[in-house]
């Protein structure tokens, strides 16, 4: 009995010092659970209910209405153009700046004459103030008096209005797009590529990779794995989430061919007060990141080759 | 790949020297347009001269005009407090719980991890109408709480500390705690001071995101006192006008240059830092 | 008692039982080695007594205070770790001071710039600086004050984590494989210096080890656990002469113990494959022969063996012999001069110090054997 009781003090004393390491814990975390519930995770369930209401800013009320706001982006245009254009933009650029990103960072990395110069220059992009550089882009791509026009004049070739004609625009905002990208991008597989043994390609030569193209296919390729992976997901995120560009240069127009997912939940929520929709196209958004993150982990997962 | 480079010859290396210029040329081009039409007259941008040197100088009139229109150096100002203020916030609070995610064994400890990747997967923009609606409830629209508040809490810091507390050797924190150390003093003075690498990454990629950030500003400023960089040039270019390229292209690069100039000063730090958060994230 | 007092101590992670009611005291200024393989549970009985791991049953007290529930910060004990856990972003003075601020001064008055505003901390931080300095002086590493760990060898980073823990004067003192990672010529001398230092200081000092020759050289007492159960603790005179288990005699001693298998018929005679060794058991049975290979001699009658091979050390020859009857092979030590005598194949009988053999049960406990009175033995022999 004695014994029993003496260790039921013990075990007593025990758990009151896994608790105040628990206390500790949860107290050092504190700050950030509060801020993460009010400024992550309430809004998100909000925005969750929001998008089956049909609340508008400055209603007294509101109602519930289901899938009505869903069924209400079925039928609507400007989100259909919306949801293709923001594709569209990504499908372009994703591709191209990755590529692009690749070919350069092999050429950086391949020899040591203006490394630093051509990181630094290829680099600039990623700290600089898009909405200004939008408009520097806007100056250059101006119809009658942008450089690349006046170019394209001198050389005798056709002079597209590209921001303003519907069907140069994407691509101009695409171009864009990549012009961003493609510095940070370049810096990553910069990383993925010193991250690679030299004795690799030693090896490599050694068992027959005689051309550049074959020691890339038998070590660079496979061993950027998870650097691609990394930069694929990063790219496409970022993709969809192109605004500020449209926003400085387009406005989503001419007649929509510039419309993309967060302009349109800008629009709807702070120019037609359509809180309700605004969610639902909100949700919508947040799924195509989701699912887009989801697939190239899984799809990309597979073939990665861990070194 | 990299063994001959240092002894291929000149020659053998101008391919690769031709195709790296030419990228680097079209990067660089709006930058240069930029200086360049920053210091013509008006009359000269419309020839459509493709002259980079202007024939007649007019810094002092371009850059007059943006002084005279619009308070830059406040815009700079904001975009300086809210992008300080944002790290601040998301220094203090990450830290500690990144700590406590890393090397205390607590009940809860997955659940919480749990939702810091769930909070990874989230963009920002998804939480914006139901934060301008709270917000707007609490009166708080245009101020400077509204830009800074709704970043504070960084899941991308948390998990980013997380990964390098971890590598921290345990017995640092041991030695710590018999030196007679509680865990708050840990975290400020053992566990930071050996994670400036990471610090100085995150701090450079959140700068970085919040210089540029429109969409959120957009949203909750209104009035032009608290107008950030970004916000200046969209307003600039409504309020001046549209085609006065030499001021425009004067206020775009006056918002460009602190951070463009900053990043010349530590390329190094910036590139690692930018490479560290990008393959962490 | 003043030490640290180890009672009845169990841990489990999970379904691992760690440490199995162990108990174990330190004296007051004794110094004490805790040794076993790795996994035997030396570290996390350390761990324990530092306050760094909690117990799943058992008490802790350090200088007569019950301690199970203290935690680390408050044990008022000292620490060296294996791989220093030095603070890479302080220098060694600051290194050196901080167990000292965090007694001395209040959370307040360790604000940078407390100096400037109270005298009295700016008082305390020059008894502080004074005592940095003191252990540091003691340690010879006086010019390496301003440095950071980084700049510091191996050896000199093993300095400053003693200073860290003589500085404070605490009332235990726990070094966890401190010089792990030295190398062999360094060890040996830090191993002395370490040895004078704890002289000097005379706190108790429990310190882990997996090498026995650190026991063996510095320790007042030496504790060989295995698979969380202590073995013995005695003296390393006890420990190597008078082992009380099989695992313990293996354990301690280069090289190891020989271990020959024996059997003791219905009279208690232990045999080798049928030969009498001279020992008498309480018990009939099997049993293991243990011998070090010091205790083992050429002679012209005794185990039978032939020479596999042999190796020469300088001071000694090692002469590895394979025995007749059994399978075992065993080494002996020689004197040197006989290299130029033994050839490897060479056919030779081993005879053993009777009083120095030792015999364990087959489940490694320690038998009582009698030696045979000489003339039996000789009669044994015949």
């Amino acid at each position: 009995m004695v014994d029993l009781s003496q260790n039921a003090a013990l075990s007593r004393r025990h758990t009151r010092r896994i608790d105040s390491d628990t206390l500790a814990a949860w107290a050092l975390a504190l700050p950030a659970i509060i801020a993460y519930l009010l400024m992550i995770l309430l809004p998100l369930l909000a925005v969750l209910a929001l998008a089956f209401t049909d609340y508008e800013l400055g209603a007294r009320g509101f109602a519930f209405v289901g899938f009505d706001n869903f069924a209400e982006m079925l039928r609507d245009r400007t989100f259909a153009a919306s949801i293709r254009n923001t594709f569209a933009y990504a499908l372009f650029v994703v591709p191209l700046s990755i590529g692009i990103a690749l070919l350069l960072a092999i050429l950086i990395e391949d020899g040591a004459r203006g490394r630093a110069f051509f990181r630094a220059a290829l680099f600039l992009p990623v700290v600089s103030l898009t909405v200004a550089m939008a408009t520097a882009w806007q100056y250059l791509l101006h119809p009658t008096i942008g450089p690349v026009n006046t170019i394209l004049r001198d050389l005798g070739l056709g002079t597209p209005n590209w921001l303003g004609a519907s069907e140069w625009v994407l691509v101009s905002l695409g171009f864009i797009g990549i012009w961003q990208n493609v510095g940070f991008n370049l810096v990553l597989f910069l990383a993925g590529l010193t991250a690679i043994p030299r004795e690799l390609y030693s090896a490599a030569e050694i068992d027959g990779a005689r051309s550049p193209w074959a020691r890339f296919r038998l070590v660079t390729w496979p061993m950027l794995g998870p650097t691609m992976l990394f930069v694929v997901i990063i790219t496409m995120t970022r993709s969809i989430q192109v605004f500020d560009t449209v926003q400085t240069l387009t406005q989503g127009g001419p007649n929509n061919a510039s419309e993309v997912l967060l302009r349109t939940i800008y629009q709807e929520a702070f120019h037609y007060f359509r809180f309700g929709y605004g969610a639902a196209v909100t949700l919508v958004f947040l799924a195509c990141v989701l699912v887009l993150t989801l697939i190239q982990t899984r799809l990309i997962d597979r073939k990665v080759h861990y070194g | 790949m990299a063994n001959p480079a240092q002894t291929r010859g000149l020659l053998a290396d101008l391919p690769r020297l031709v195709i790296l210029t030419l990228a680097s040329l079209i990067i660089l081009a709006p930058f240069i347009w930029m200086v360049s039409v920053s210091m013509k007259p008006q009359s000269e941008v419309f020839s459509g001269s493709l002259d980079l040197i202007p024939s007649e100088f007019a810094i002092a009139e371009n850059y007059g005009k943006v002084f005279d229109r619009v308070p830059v150096a406040t815009y700079l100002l904001n975009g300086v407090i809210v992008c300080f203020g944002i790290l601040i916030f998301q220094i203090l609070f990450a830290v500690p719980a990144a700590y406590a995610l890393a090397k205390l064994r607590f009940a809860g400890r997955e659940v919480l991890f749990g939702f810091v990747v769930l909070g990874l997967l989230v963009p920002y923009q998804t939480t914006a109408l139901p934060l301008y609606l709270g917000f707007a409830q609490a009166g708080l629209l245009d101020s400077y709480t509204a830009l800074i508040a709704p970043f504070t809490c960084s899941v991308f810091a948390i998990f980013l500390f997380r990964q390098f507390f971890r590598a921290l050797p345990d017995d640092l924190i041991n030695a710590a705690r018999i030196d007679g150390m509680g865990e708050f003093s840990i975290v400020w003075r053992v566990v930071l001071p050996n994670a400036w690498p990471a610090a100085t990454a995150f701090a450079i990629f959140s700068v970085v995101a919040h210089w540029n950030d429109l969409f959120w500003p957009l949203i909750v400023i209104q009035t032009g006192d608290l107008y950030t960089p970004a916000m200046g040039i969209l307003a600039f270019r409504s309020v001046e006008a549209g085609e006065d390229y030499g001021a425009l292209m004067a206020a775009a690069l006056l918002v460009t240059a602190p951070l463009v100039i900053a990043f010349l000063f530590a390329q190094r730090r910036f590139i690692e830092g930018i490479t560290m958060t990008g393959l962490k994230g | 008692m003043d030490g640290i007092v180890v009672s009845e101590v169990s841990k489990r992670f999970g379904d691992t039982q760690v440490l199995r009611d162990v108990s174990l005291e330190v004296g007051r200024g004794e110094f004490l080695s805790l040794v076993g393989p790795s996994g035997c549970g030396k570290t996390t009985l350390m761990r324990i007594v530092a306050g760094l791991e909690g117990v799943t049953s058992g008490t802790v007290c350090i200088g007569g205070r019950d301690v199970t529930a203290t935690r680390a910060a408050d044990r008022d004990v000292a620490m060296v770790f294996q791989n220093y856990a030095l603070y890479p972003h302080l220098t060694v003075r600051q290194n050196i001071s901080v167990p000292l601020m965090m007694r001395r001064l209040r959370p307040v008055q360790r604000l940078p710039f407390a100096g400037w505003l109270s005298p009295s901390v700016r008082a305390t931080l020059g008894a502080i600086g004074e005592d940095v300095e003191t252990a540091a002086r003691m340690l010879g590493i006086g010019a390496l004050l301003d440095r950071k760990p980084a700049h510091l060898s191996g050896g000199q980073r093993q300095r400053v984590a003693l200073g860290r823990a003589i500085v404070r004067n605490p009332s235990a003192f726990l070094m966890d494989e401190p010089l792990s990672n030295l190398d062999a010529a360094l060890r040996v001398t830090t191993r002395s210096e370490i040895v004078a230092i704890h002289r000097r200081v005379g706190a108790s000092t429990v310190y882990v080890t997996h090498d026995q020759s650190e026991a063996m050289t510095m320790s007042d007492r030496i504790a060989v656990m295995m698979q969380g159960v202590l073995l013995q603790v005695g003296t390393p005179d006890e420990i190597y002469g008078n082992p009380q288990d099989l695992r313990v005699a293996r354990f301690i001693g280069s090289p190891s113990i020989n271990q020959i298998a024996a059997h003791a018929g219905p009279d208690g005679l232990l045999c080798v494959g049928g030969v009498s060794v001279g020992l008498r058991l309480e018990k009939p049975g099997n049993a293991v022969l243990a011998v070090r290979p010091e205790d083992l001699h050429l002679a012209s009658q005794g185990l039978a063996g032939r020479i596999e091979h042999l190796e020469y050390l300088g001071e000694s020859l090692l002469a590895h012999v394979r025995l007749t009857e059994g399978a075992e092979t065993v080494i002996c030590r020689l004197s040197p001069e006989n290299r130029t005598r033994l050839r490897p194949d060479e056919p030779v009988h081993l005879a053993f110090d009777h009083g120095r053999a030792l015999v364990f049960a087959p489940d490694n406990r320690r038998l009582a054997a009698r030696p045979l009175p000489s003339a039996l033995r000789e009669v044994a022999r015949g």
